[in-house]
């Protein structure tokens, strides 16, 4: 399915119209998008570096996914609107934009990723998961959110 | 004179080739900088965690010194990647950078970042036994963790405003802004 048009609306809509007219405002957005952003690192390295057995060994790996979760979709959140605003000051350059695409396929698939599996299940008592299992599901969660940051920074280089 | 010492100092690190070839190696200054941002989320994201424990917005049941004390290693590590990577990042393009409002802005706030953190650590450890177990940490932890995601928040930003050329020395500027940039040229030229 084309998204083109998607795109041509967005590059003529009032969030397009602002965030092309007011640099400052665009600076501020940008600046909630790379805090989220931050965030977001934050809770995937403490929650997943716990699964490891790196990080805060001496406090349950529930209650640090339990806690570290909420704040993860506050981010989540905060980078999708900041981002939608953000695309709109170029949209059609995005469009044509390979990275661009790379960010969204990974952001997809770390979205699913989340949400599919590793919430489901680390539902259960993580003492009954098989501990590869769970070693596997923080590594991946780790390479999946750096890919959708590290193709985020590239999109201003290709 | 700090500002002509300031250009005088860039321009002798701009004489230097490893300095135009970095700038002008496509890849290797794009993975430079691509690490400088990925360890935000390293160390901004543990500074984070560690702050919205002290605000009383995240794991309110494990007691504040365990957060500040086991996030304190990787937030370090972050950390010493981020100003190393900002360093060559500086070199790599250091007339522009020292004539640029924001980066001035951000070295200011990272000065006050730093004397906040520092002041913040010290005040926490002598009154963590006291309030270690609460759920929300007293005032004055609160605003000092309130300050510390704000000052962070300002290097965020001016670090992401480098980039433009809003208040470069070649526009047309008033005065005082040229003063602020160190625009050493444009200064003179203007009495």
């Amino acid at each position: 399915m084309d998204v083109l048009f998607f795109f041509e609306w967005l590059d003529t809509s009032l969030l397009a119209q602002i965030s092309k007219a007011y640099g400052g405002v665009f600076a501020v957005v940008q600046m909630f998008h790379l805090l989220s952003l931050a965030m977001l690192g934050g809770m995937v390295l403490v929650g997943d570096l716990r699964l490891l057995n790196i990080l805060m060994t001496s406090v349950s790996s529930e209650e640090v996914i339990d806690n570290t979760q909420k704040w993860f979709t506050v981010a989540l959140t905060v980078m999708i609107i900041s981002g939608i605003f953000m695309s709109s000051a170029v949209a059609m350059k995005l469009y044509y934009n390979e990275m661009f695409w790379a960010k969204m396929a990974s952001l997809g698939f770390g979205i699913a990723f989340v949400y599919l599996i590793r919430r489901p299940l680390l539902k259960y008592d993580h003492d009954t998961i098989n501990p590869w299992t769970l070693r596997l599901l923080a590594l991946a969660s780790i390479t999946i959110w750096f890919t959708v940051a590290a193709s985020g920074r590239w999109i201003g280089f290709s | 004179m700090l500002n002509e010492w300031l250009l005088a100092f860039a321009r002798w690190l701009d004489t230097f080739s490893w300095s135009t070839q970095l700038h002008e190696s496509y890849y290797m200054y794009a993975w430079i900088e691509s690490t400088h941002v990925l360890t935000l989320m390293v160390f901004l994201g543990m500074l984070c965690v560690i702050d919205l424990r002290m605000l009383g917005l995240i794991f309110p049941k494990v007691p504040a010194s365990v957060i500040a004390e086991k996030l304190d290693k990787p937030m370090m590590i972050g950390f010493a990647v981020m100003i190393i990577t900002g360093f060559i990042l500086y070199f790599a393009i250091p007339v522009r950078s020292t004539q640029s409002i924001w980066f001035r802005i951000k070295v200011v706030l990272l000065i006050a970042a730093g004397i906040n953190a520092l002041l913040f650590r010290n005040r926490m450890r002598a009154s963590t036994d006291t309030w270690d177990l609460d759920r929300v940490p007293p005032k004055r932890i609160r605003v000092g963790a309130g300050l510390s995601l704000a000052l962070w928040s300002g290097v965020v930003v001016t670090g992401r405003t480098i980039a433009y050329d809003w208040y470069d020395c070649h526009k047309e500027l008033p005065y005082f802004m040229y003063w602020v940039a160190g625009c050493v040229d444009e200064m003179a030229s203007y009495q």
